[in-house]
């Protein structure tokens, strides 16, 4: 199994004690896990043991999910929650100046809801992205290069012609903005929307 | 919402995105893979209480701080945790005579007895994520991961 499969599938058989599910599920949300982790200034050593806790967490929780959809719900807020744990713990072993206010501040230092929906934007962009057929993952994948690849040499390694390559970028770009996690993305943005009104 | 309806920008986006999947360093990787092999589909769980990390004003303190406290139960079994300077004392409730199981990643179990008022203490404690089990005469139940 690999993180193309659905969410749905993967956690059924990560259930059924299948490693390789498990691998993908990691796979497909630990750069959310430790973007998350990032934006909470812990440090490094820290930022590996949250994370490490909420995989565990999953771990305990994996047969009490109801429902895979909100998984990634489940994992955003998880990891929220370990790092403004630890961050709260480390304060209480370090001595604290009761005058310098400014020590206080780090205690409910929680993403900002803007940041939040950055970083579930990118989720949905790497979800989209594993949704696309092999080919067209792998034309974007080498466009976005840095060091930036050529045509020419895109060409050749995909074996389709420079004059192509234009065009089917159009179209996986197209076809990444109808991906299921994409059209996810789009419908919970306006129903954000419809709740602020 | 961004407007992703021009292609150029929705390339600027995908950069973004791919490029803080490319951030995940091995380790971690690593470490959230071997997490699986702690899966037991028996265990029987006992909740977070109460953690005093995330009270209000938990950064400001006496100089009689008692440490990190926390509790987990289920049903009428608490455990109560103190996490002090490398060690973490505790007490079962109620009182009754009780192993407590340390479990941490990469380590040894660690078993300790509780005495008859519940009470027990384990010395060299790390920082990291860890679990206890606690075993009485009628039952086995694990606390939720908690990192020290």
């Amino acid at each position: 199994m690999d993180t193309s499969y659905p969410l749905q599938a993967l956690v059924a058989s990560a259930r059924e004690g299948d490693q390789g599910a498990w691998n993908a599920i990691v796979e497909r949300f630990l750069p959310l896990v430790c973007a998350l982790v990032r934006r909470h200034r812990l440090s490094e050593a820290d930022g590996d043991d949250v994370c490490q806790t909420v995989w565990l967490r999953l771990v305990e929780h994996l047969d009490t999910l109801r429902e895979p959809d909100a998984l990634p719900g489940w994992i955003s807020t998880t990891t929220r929650n370990e790092c403004l744990r630890l961050l709260a713990a480390r304060k209480r072993m370090t001595p604290v100046d009761p005058m310098d206010s400014g020590s206080l501040e780090g205690v409910t230092a929680d993403v900002s809801g803007v940041e939040l929906v950055a970083l579930e934007e990118r989720h949905a962009l790497r979800e989209g992205l594993a949704e696309l057929p092999a080919g067209r993952r792998e034309l974007l994948l080498l466009l976005l290069a840095d060091p930036p690849i050529s045509y020419a040499e895109i060409s050749e390694r995909l074996d389709i012609p420079v004059g192509s390559i234009g065009p089917t970028r159009a179209r996986a770009l197209e076809q990444l903005r109808n991906t299921r996690a994409m059209r996810a993305l789009a419908s919970a943005s306006l129903e954000s929307e419809g709740e602020r009104r | 919402m961004n407007d992703w309806s021009d292609d150029d920008a929705l390339m600027a986006a995908l950069s973004e995105a791919v490029g803080e999947a490319d951030e995940v360093t091995d380790r971690r990787r690593e470490a959230a893979q071997a997490a699986f092999t702690w899966r037991s589909v028996d265990a029987e769980l006992m909740e977070l209480l109460h953690d005093s990390a995330l009270e209000a004003g938990a950064a400001v303190r006496g100089a009689a701080d008692p440490g990190r406290l926390l509790s987990f139960g289920r049903g009428e079994l608490t455990i109560e945790l103190e996490v002090g300077a490398g060690a973490v004392t505790g007490q079962v409730l109620p009182a009754q005579d009780a192993t407590v199981t340390l479990q941490a990643t990469g380590v040894e179990d660690r078993t300790v007895a509780a005495d008859g008022a519940g009470f027990f203490r384990i010395e060299e404690v790390g920082s990291g994520p860890v679990r206890f089990v606690v075993t009485t005469s009628e039952t086995n139940l694990t606390t939720a991961w908690v990192t020290l």
